[in-house]
């Protein structure tokens, strides 16, 4: 009987001790892999850089291959890639620094573009500057540089490109008369145009979209130099004439059926690779998407996007495209900022390396000068459509998405939708003008 | 007879409907795990060849064996030292009841109604201070007493003979054996439905595993998942082949307890 | 030695020391951070700019439309969904329990497979079978039931049915196996002698099952509401809170608030302890009808 209690009162114990934090092994928390060599530190002491980023393929494949790179140069440095979702990414950054626990944090990580101002903004003390620490910034495309760049302070380093193009099935554009050329540095107009000629004559569309997603439009947005936000960060929704013509546009689009709406991304791939469309409009990392369609091959074209008929208007926009940050909390700040700056920022021969097998594209300028970047490829007819997209990517216009760049877009997308099922344009901006200043506003 | 016989047929076809329906997505899954990305992608709705490549792929991508071996030791270890806490506490607030314990109860039901999101940020804090990021223990903790299970054991222990107890305490029993010895053997049916569900939720927990087990080793199978749907270009075939092994054992943990708790326990009462 | 406890004070301290462990772990797991979510509700900002900002959340709150939809959304959810599914599991439950039914345990598990199927693939299903050219219209068509397709996940009440049908099929035989394992409790005789009387099905069902699955009734009640007012998975992976936020459930709008938006950890507090209190006083009103001891 009094056995029994004791084990009771033994397990209470345990649970209390628990709760003090004695259990075992809570001495290796915290331990994200950075090295903690304490004390002074020569230059020969074995570092490892952790880095957070998403795909195997693409970026863990460039970040890797960097590594070795790096390593050959520098053999105490090893580089450990741990592949975590965007959003997970997202998630565990946020509860990190909220939390002030930063040193779980790892030395680099990997940040979409669209959500640079909003966590260098929101967390300064995060992130190091790397403005002085040698990388030459002028060499990636001035728009790349520019959205990770806050009071002249330069925390990003650019990498994948995100310069937005227009791929279309050329077999299908051939049935209704045309060429790739024809729809090379067009306006909106022609392309609708154009396209009821592709619909009427084929019976296909030439893009799809998800609905409610508002990539499209912010893509349209930025090709003309212009944003929803203005340059106080300020909501900038009603009066905004780039954006009524973007708008107006992209119901023209749906009306004419020259674009078809899917509901979310695996029906916007199967629309793609099932020719249920004759093209595809996205940042230039669509090219994988297209081109897992093997059967497709040779029948691709890639061009610029069509421009608005607005002042600053242009070709050429980006979409997605994701920078390396370090992280304030690490170890090995200055390592990782030389890493960084010998490879993304300096080394031809990593994007030599993974540009065949990944497709990932510099925004590195000097790359482009690169052997590998003037391969012709066959699933695109033999066109250098890498050069072509380096090309691009140097023209885009140089726009500030700003701290609230995901309330804009939400409050964007949930305007279209309104506006397509029939809700008209002064009311629907109007509503998503209020509920961005709400979110704004706290 | 035959008006008995055509109620039966209605409550077969009931069931046969209902049961197709639900096993329809997971049919849909198996089948997905043996084509390739594109075949998925363009609705094939056969059975393909491309099983053996998307596994090959799989394992060459991913640390789905350690990962595997992660989820399991979580959701195994958490669910055991979950059952004993708390069927001991459902036991005792049914048992021994009395307003206190009744209050104390409608008390620790509240606990479960604050949305997580809001709570799990003063956790972290707390558990990043008492060293506990990174450990086992500061996996489970949070989750080892769900005022859920303490209320589905007090739940079910009413309509627990309570002669029984009477009759053990006549005879001298403690109470931890009336509980261990005459409780738990009787209530079953309860324990093996509380395994299947606490070991299911521990399976798919994934907010808080994310931030809390940062280790690259200690990887679990949703975290897998997850990045496997984050890439550029998503490989359906692996995907589903991925979310099929996922599945794996929370239904052959089911299959194997589902006979305890469905069947013919009764006659223990007696 | 102390002097031995009397029996009943002694048998009141092991009781006690029973429910300890389970107790001290809630509180510290969950009203602790509780207490500080709490207390965050009154902040604005976060870390070094956090300042006290007394009940301002609680008045944003009236402003803030998007909290309103997701709260309408969220009861739309919980009045369709909660007793269409307990409904249904019970009845599969009561059919289950019938030993005269064949292959029950193959039923059982084919009906519970959903809630153990992964949200991924089970997501994925349920937007292509919703899909415009989807599988849903091509038989309402085939069948002349609508004459043009719907567009199932693209307009409001249409979505939300999907999603409340989703939830239903998700976690009806989650629900059911609480009943059945309840039902084991029930002796046989009591259905036999209610036969033999002359009870039909549905009388035995409403007089008998019913009656004696009260506990276990409230319990998933309870979880059920509890569940469907912190509903995220389904609403963040079918529609992604759309068409226009008219699906957005409110964990959905907390979450954004704390991720995906520039974090307002203060004011996702505040909504969280609507939801509290939402869920408080509606497990506090079904206690007060099926917590009663006979």
């Amino acid at each position: 009987m009094k056995r029994k209690l004791l084990s009771v009162i033994l397990m209470i114990a345990m649970v209390t001790c628990l709760f003090t934090g004695c259990s075992k092994g809570s001495d290796d928390s915290s331990k994200t892999g950075s090295n903690k060599a304490e004390g002074s530190k020569t230059s020969d002491d074995p570092v490892t850089l952790t880095v957070w980023c998403w795909d195997p393929q693409f970026n863990c494949y460039a970040m890797n291959t960097a590594g070795d790179i790096y390593t050959k140069a520098h053999p105490n440095v090893k580089v450990e890639v741990i592949e975590t979702a965007w959003d997970d990414i997202q998630t565990k950054l946020t509860t990190a620094v909220t939390s002030g626990q930063t040193n779980t944090l790892p030395d680099i990580i990997l940040m979409q573009d669209s959500a640079l101002a909003k966590n260098i903004i929101n967390y300064p003390d995060a992130f190091v500057d790397l403005t002085n620490s040698g990388i030459k910034f002028d060499q990636f495309a001035a728009f790349k540089t520019a959205l990770g760049t806050v009071d002249g302070k330069k925390y990003s380093v650019p990498f994948d490109n995100g310069a937005a193009i227009t791929c279309l099935r050329t077999d299908i554009l051939q049935q209704a008369g045309y060429t790739l050329d024809d729809f090379t540095n067009i306006t909106w107009k022609e392309f609708i145009e154009k396209g009821k000629v592709v619909l009427e004559k084929t019976g296909k569309p030439l893009l799809s979209n998800q609905a409610g997603s508002p990539d499209l439009l912010m893509l349209m947005m930025q090709s003309a130099g212009a944003w929803v936000l203005d340059e106080n960060g300020k909501a900038n929704f009603k009066d905004n004439a780039v954006l009524k013509e973007v708008i107006d546009t992209y119901v023209e689009l749906v009306k004419s059926g020259v674009l078809v709406e899917v509901n979310d991304w695996d029906q916007y791939v199967s629309s793609i690779n099932s020719t249920t469309v004759a093209g595809a409009m996205n940042g230039c990392w669509i090219v994988a998407t297209v081109t897992s369609a093997a059967d497709q091959s040779g029948l691709w074209g890639v061009t610029n996007v069509p421009k608005l008929s607005n002042a600053g208007a242009t070709n050429y926009s980006s979409q997605g495209g994701s920078s390396w940050l370090v992280c304030a909390n690490s170890k090995n700040k200055d390592v990782a900022a030389d890493f960084l700056g010998e490879t993304f920022g300096g080394s031809v021969e990593l994007y030599e390396t993974i540009l065949p097998s990944s497709g990932a594209l510099a925004t590195y300028l000097p790359a482009g000068e690169s052997a590998a970047y003037a391969n012709p490829q066959d699933f695109f007819g033999g066109d250098t459509i890498y050069l072509k997209i380096t090309e691009y990517a140097s023209k885009v216009p140089q726009v500030s998405y700003g701290v609230y760049n995901y309330e804009a877009r939400d409050a964007i997308g949930a305007a279209i939708t309104k506006i397509v099922a029939g809700t008209d344009y002064d009311t629907a901006i109007g509503e998503a003008q209020k509920e961005l200043e709400f979110q704004m506003g706290q | 007879m035959t008006k008995a016989k055509i109620k039966y047929f209605f409550a077969y076809a009931f069931l046969i409907i209902v049961s197709f329906i639900s096993i329809f997505p997971l049919l849909w899954m198996l089948i997905s795990a043996t084509n390739t990305s594109l075949d998925v992608i363009r609705g094939k709705m056969s059975f393909g060849t491309a099983i053996v490549d998307n596994f090959k792929q799989l394992i060459q991508t991913t640390q789905i064996g350690q990962a595997l071996i992660n989820s399991f030791r979580n959701a195994a270890s958490l669910t055991i030292i979950s059952l004993i806490v708390c069927s001991l506490a459902g036991y005792a607030f049914e048992i021994y009841h009395d307003k206190w314990k009744d209050g104390v109860m409608k008390l620790l039901l509240l606990s479960m109604m604050v949305p997580f999101a809001a709570t799990m940020i003063p956790l972290f804090t707390w558990f990043g201070k008492m060293n506990l990021i990174n450990t086992t223990a500061g996996f489970m903790l949070p989750s080892i007493s769900t005022a859920f299970l303490i209320f589905l054991f007090r739940q079910s222990s009413r309509n627990f003979p309570y002669e029984i107890v009477e009759a053990a305490r006549i005879e001298g029993m403690s109470e931890i054996r009336i509980f261990t010895r005459i409780f738990v053997p009787i209530m079953k049916p309860t324990y093996a439905a509380a395994i299947t569900v606490t070991f299911m939720n521990a399976w798919n927990s994934y907010l808080w595993p994310l931030v809390i087990l940062q280790d690259k080793k200690s990887q679990t199978m949703p975290i897998l998942i997850s990045n496997l749907i984050s890439g550029y270009t998503i490989n359906y075939g692996v995907l589903m082949l991925a979310v099929s092994i996922s599945t794996l054992p929370t239904i052959i943990i089911f299959f194997l307890l589902q006979k305890n708790f469905a069947e013919g326990i009764t006659g223990a009462v007696k | 030695m102390k002097k031995r406890l009397t029996m009943g004070k002694r048998r009141k301290l092991v009781s006690w020391l029973f429910i300890l462990p389970a107790t001290l772990l809630i509180a510290g797991m969950s009203f602790y951070p509780m207490i500080k979510a709490f207390l965050l509700s009154f902040t604005k900002g976060f870390g070094k700019t956090s300042e006290f900002v007394g009940t301002y959340n609680y008045q944003r709150l009236f402003q803030d439309s998007l909290f309103k939809t997701s709260l309408g959304n969220t009861f739309i959810y919980l009045i369709l969904q909660v007793p269409l599914m307990l409904l249904l599991a019970l009845i599969l439950a009561s059919l289950l329990n019938n030993p005269k039914i064949k292959c029950k345990g193959l039923f059982r598990t084919m009906i519970f497979l959903p809630c153990a199927t992964s949200l991924v693939s089970y997501s994925i299903i349920f937007r292509s079978m919703f899909a415009l050219d989807g599988f849903a219209n091509s038989v309402l068509m085939n069948l002349n039931m609508i004459s043009r397709p719907i567009n199932w996940l693209g307009e409001i009440w249409p979505a939300r049915i999907i999603i409340v049908l989703a939830i239903t099929w998700r976690w009806t035989g989650y629900n059911m196996i609480f009943y059945l394992s309840g039902l084991q409790n029930i002796d046989p005789q009591v259905y036999e002698a209610a036969r033999i009387d002359g009870a039909s099905v549905s009388q035995q069902f409403r007089k008998i099952t019913i009656p004696l699955l009260r506990p276990i009734i409230l319990l998933t009640a309870i979880m059920s509401t509890n569940g469907t007012l912190q509903l995220f998975d389904e609403t963040k992976n079918l529609t992604n809170g759309g068409p226009a936020n008219m699906t957005i459930s409110i964990s959905q709008y907390i979450y954004k608030l704390s991720f995906e938006y520039s974090p307002q950890f203060g004011y996702a507090a505040t909504i969280s302890f609507i939801v509290f209190l939402l869920v408080a006083v509606l497990s506090f009103l079904q206690m007060k009808v099926g917590d009663k001891r006979d």
